[in-house]
């Protein structure tokens, strides 16, 4: 039997962090659902409980104690929120993998907020010298979660970070989930990752895409 | 959080606070909750767990189902499966939690990078090591020749408040009896 990891999910309520807690019921995990607005977390809980009876899952009131108690963290929040969040849980993320998904769009989504040289998953670590941040979920869209196959294929999910171990256990996350797995690189690949889907998110706006569209690698 | 870690650590080996500063930064903070587990028999065990508050126990299971408690851990104890721990093979062993904890964790890899930014740590893990064989040579020859009521009370010494934390028939496992025996044992030396 392999032992239940507990995962964390900060910003429970959004779009993007209530399609990972739905989709990540379905695996051998525990999941401590937060939100700032408690209110909305409950009706997330039950719907993931209706539709999956044996799913481990429950809120949780305080983020510091349900880093404390995670052995992953997903931080589901606007990159703009990043900071606030590193600062409440940095003493009981220490050592833990931290999972950042955000895209630091500016405003107008003409492109990011974030320096050439640096990304929002490269700004977290900096936050969280002692975690192990991975970048990952940034270039799937909170639709294709429930439909992680998308005109026959499944959509490729990348991950980028500097601890091969915590690369490994957020790869077999992203498989829970339904995507297909690919390690890119190390946490400064996130620039790129960021920036594919600074663009996934213009063209969409542009083709209409409906907000249901992902990479896929085609190769041999 | 690491109050009583460090309390432990310098009560082996004096550390500066540069030191501890560099330890800590490897440490991982760990809450878990009564009947919780932390290994699963057939892992790799990849921590070290450190009881800052709370109790757990590792346990084996035997092929009719039967559980066979190997040590109970309280505040101030270190628990893992070292066999799994240093050879990387799969755990023979559970360990699960009998009260909200509070852990300190130390993984193999932070084990390393200590050992390489801070090498009198090695002193406390070669202590630590030799601590763990000491008791469990101490253990084999209770449970092979001491006297039952001997027994027990070595037991008691060890453990002191763990009669009122933790179910007769866990300390019954512990010592290799039947419920009933420990429940006679007990009975007799609280007539004398």
């Amino acid at each position: 039997m392999q032992t239940k990891q507990t995962i964390n999910i900060i910003g429970a309520t959004g779009n993007m962090g209530s399609a990972i807690s739905q989709n990540l019921s379905k695996g051998n995990y525990r999941l401590l659902l937060y939100a700032r607005d408690q209110e909305k977390i409950e009706p997330i809980v039950n719907e993931i409980k209706n539709a999956n009876p044996a799913a481990d899952v429950e809120a949780i009131d305080s983020n510091y104690n349900g880093c404390w108690e995670a052995d992953i963290i997903i931080v589901a929040v606007p990159y703009g929120a990043q900071n606030e969040v590193a600062e409440k849980i940095r003493e009981v993320a220490n050592q833990k993998i931290v999972i950042s998904i955000a895209n630091p769009l500016n405003e107008t989504h003409t492109g990011l907020a974030t320096a050439p040289d640096t990304s929002a998953a490269e700004e977290l670590q900096k936050l969280l010298p002692n975690s192990k941040v991975i970048k990952a979920f940034n270039t799937t869209f909170a639709a294709d979660f429930s439909m992680p196959v998308i005109d026959g294929k499944q959509v490729d999910a990348f991950i980028a970070g500097n601890d091969a171990e915590a690369l490994q256990t957020v790869s077999e996350l992203v498989s829970t989930v339904g995507f297909n797995p690919i390690i890119a690189g190390d946490l400064t690949v996130s620039r790129t990752l960021e920036n594919m889907q600074l663009l996934l998110i213009q063209l969409g706006m542009k083709y209409n895409y409906n907000w249901l569209a992902g990479w896929k690698i085609l190769h041999n | 959080m690491y109050e009583l870690f460090f309390k432990k650590l310098n009560e082996k080996v004096s550390f500066t606070q540069e030191e501890q500063d560099i330890i800590r930064d490897y440490l991982t903070p760990k809450k878990i909750r009564k009947r919780q587990y932390l290994l699963q028999e057939g892992e790799v065990c990849k921590m070290i767990a450190f009881v800052e508050k709370g109790a757990l126990r590792s346990y084996s299971v035997d092929e009719k189902g039967n559980e066979h408690i190997i040590q109970f851990a309280l505040e101030g104890w270190t628990i893992s499966d070292l066999y799994s721990f240093l050879t990387g093979e799969p755990a023979t062993y559970n360990i699960d939690a009998l009260e909200d904890s509070e852990l300190v964790l130390i993984s193999k890899s932070a084990q390393e990078e200590i050992l390489k930014k801070c090498p009198k740590y090695e002193t406390y893990t070669r202590l630590q090591v030799t601590g763990a064989y000491l008791a469990m040579q101490k253990r084999l020859t209770s449970i092979i020749s001491q006297p039952l009521e001997e027994r027990y009370n070595s037991f008691i010494n060890l453990y002191p408040d763990i009669v009122q934390r933790v179910p007769q028939h866990m300390i019954a496992s512990y010592m290799g009896l039947k419920p009933e025996t420990l429940s006679r044992l007990r009975k007799k030396i609280a007539e004398k």
